[in-house]
């Protein structure tokens, strides 16, 4: 049963590969392109068009789910299994980092920051599998920032519309431009910043691979002629280089998407006001 | 006409590409003086060092930001805005 | 054109990831954490029980073998208190042995001495006829008369007793 759960969480992935294969074009050569385009649905506002980057978020969501439920199968209190040690060290692991970066009163925030971290690190390691990341997709990513712009938003008024309107007067009044501008703002750098490096890294993967072809047309030309087209230098070395483009750069991009939400949603609170609020609801409560 | 216009657009592209890359500049010396504030930190406080490598990784991708706003500028410099601009070369002339 | 630029927003594709991270949110809350959450409290709940059980037990133990301390000490009271006795039994019916045994110790002497004296006496008597039978045939050979044994008794007597005496 677990291990067909397994199997269910890996099929997705498996999936993506065939789509990839059996409908999206070879490119050649140096083509810096967005995700290809499946079909587009009409709809106002330009279109829905169906991209790569949309099937391979909703793979890795299908995956991911699988995945919990493969590691929640069958959980016991006593001779515990690998899959439970694990399950209970993701929890506890994320349960530790919310709360010493956001403190107890945002402790529901930890499925959401292991949701960050899942899809973020899942879809940037989906390029170990040939497949299109779907965090080089700047829709994607912005979807993203703009949940935690929200967010960000509802915890600064829980507080009341006047308080979050004076913390744009601070340290003074004439700030207050400036203040509307990085408060918009930050979803714009946390987007840009994760779509940013991601895409890099698929670019600069690019260029190495094309590189060590051209690198091996040359040295192998004095050969006859199957193998003077054969990529030598293509065969393990880009792998090199992807261990710190996608694998490094994937996992450290997704913390830090996850460390800047609850950065910015905790320190964008404001505690003293909010509770202040709270007290004074609950004494006006009791003597009504 | 309209090719030499269209030469110096795509040249103006690539010039203004590679000019937006300069600001690399930034977050590589910003980088570096936050790598070596933090090496400084381990070998002073060697207990320290998960701490401040996690922090160090934050300031950096914070660092980063810049570079990769410059970046940004640069891939729309060469892979969009040419196609723009020589629609509205066409239409011009 | 069957691909996206590489910088195309599309408020739709904005929507839908939006979309799919708060979805993917509720997956985590509900499959991942409140199960393994679920799972540890009551692992929790359980380690506390064994805790209260452990406890309960050490407590009774000590409590058994407090009380077995109590009775050990009694035990070692009473043992003393019956080793006092037994000695103090001994020591009297020892006494009284003693007593008595001196008792008839000295019931023995007497009676030995009492015999002794009489044996004493009876000899002194015997001796004393003796001599007077003697010395009345020495005093009849020297006088030459027959003496009258019952006027002169006393007047032998006193010698006797006299010389019994010295």
């Amino acid at each position: 049963m677990s291990i067909l759960l397994l199997v269910l969480a890996l099929l997705p992935i498996v999936a993506g590969v065939l789509i990839r294969v059996l409908y999206v074009p070879a490119t050649e050569g140096i083509t810096v392109t967005g995700a290809h385009i499946f079909f587009t649905i009409d709809l106002p506002l330009g279109g829905l068009p169906i991209t790569e980057s949309q099937v391979n978020s909703w793979l890795v969501i299908i995956s991911l789910f699988f995945f919990c439920l493969f590691l929640t199968y069958n959980l016991k209190t006593k001779n515990i299994s690998t899959r439970q040690v694990i399950a209970e060290w993701i929890v506890e692991s994320v349960d530790k980092l919310v709360k010493s970066n956001m403190g107890d009163f945002f402790m529901g925030f930890a499925p959401f920051i292991t949701a960050i971290l899942g899809i973020s690190a899942m879809s940037s390691l989906m390029t170990l599998f040939g497949l299109f990341p779907a965090t080089s997709d700047i829709n994607v990513v912005a979807g993203w920032a703009i949940l935690v712009f929200f967010l960000i938003t509802y915890y600064k008024l829980k507080a009341g519309p006047f308080v979050y309107l004076k913390s744009f007067t601070e340290p003074i009044a004439v700030f207050a431009p400036i203040n509307v501008a990085s408060e918009f703002a930050t979803p714009f750098s946390m987007s840009f910043r994760h779509y940013g490096n991601v895409l890099s890294g698929s670019i600069i993967s690019i260029l190495i691979a094309t590189g060590l072809g051209g690198l091996s047309k040359f040295v192998l030309q004095w050969l006859p002629e199957p193998f003077s087209s054969f990529e030598i230098f293509r065969i393990g070395i880009p792998a090199i280089f992807s261990i710190y483009f996608d694998i490094f750069s994937g996992c450290l991009q997704a913390f830090i998407f996850a460390m800047l939400t609850m950065l910015y949603v905790s320190g964008g609170f404001p505690a003293d006001e909010y509770f202040k609020r709270k007290a004074m609801k609950q004494a006006k409560k009791i003597n009504n | 006409m309209l090719e030499l216009a269209i030469g110096i657009m795509l040249g103006g592209c690539a010039l203004g590409a590679g000019i937006a890359m300069i600001a690399g500049f930034g977050p590589g010396i910003g980088e570096g003086r936050a790598v070596a504030a933090a090496c400084e930190a381990i070998g002073r406080q060697p207990e320290a060092q998960s701490a401040v490598t996690t922090t160090m990784l934050m300031g950096c991708a914070v660092a980063e930001t810049t570079g990769l706003y410059s970046f940004v500028i640069a891939i729309l410099l060469i892979f969009l805005a040419p196609g723009r601009f020589v629609e509205i070369l066409k239409n011009a002339l | 054109m069957n691909e996206l630029d590489v910088i195309s927003v599309n408020i739709w594709q904005i929507i839908i990831s939006l979309a799919n991270l708060v979805i993917l949110y509720l997956i985590f809350r509900k499959f991942l954490f409140k199960p393994v959450k679920e799972i540890v409290a009551k692992r929790n709940s359980e380690v506390m029980a064994e805790y209260d059980k452990a406890t309960k037990a050490t407590n009774e133990a000590n409590e058994l073998k407090a009380s077995w301390e109590e009775k050990m000490q009694t035990a070692d009271d009473k043992a003393d208190e019956i080793i006092k006795n037994a000695i103090e039994k001994a020591d009297h019916r020892s006494e009284v042995l003693l007593y008595e045994s001196r008792e008839k110790a000295e019931s023995i002497i007497r009676k030995a001495k009492a015999e002794a004296e009489r044996d004493k006496l009876d000899a002194q008597a015997t001796i004393k006829q003796e001599i007077v039978g003697v010395s009345a045939a020495i005093s009849e050979k020297i006088i030459g008369r027959e003496i009258n044994m019952e006027d002169h008794r006393d007047l032998i007597d006193s010698f006797i007793d006299n010389m019994g005496d010295e």
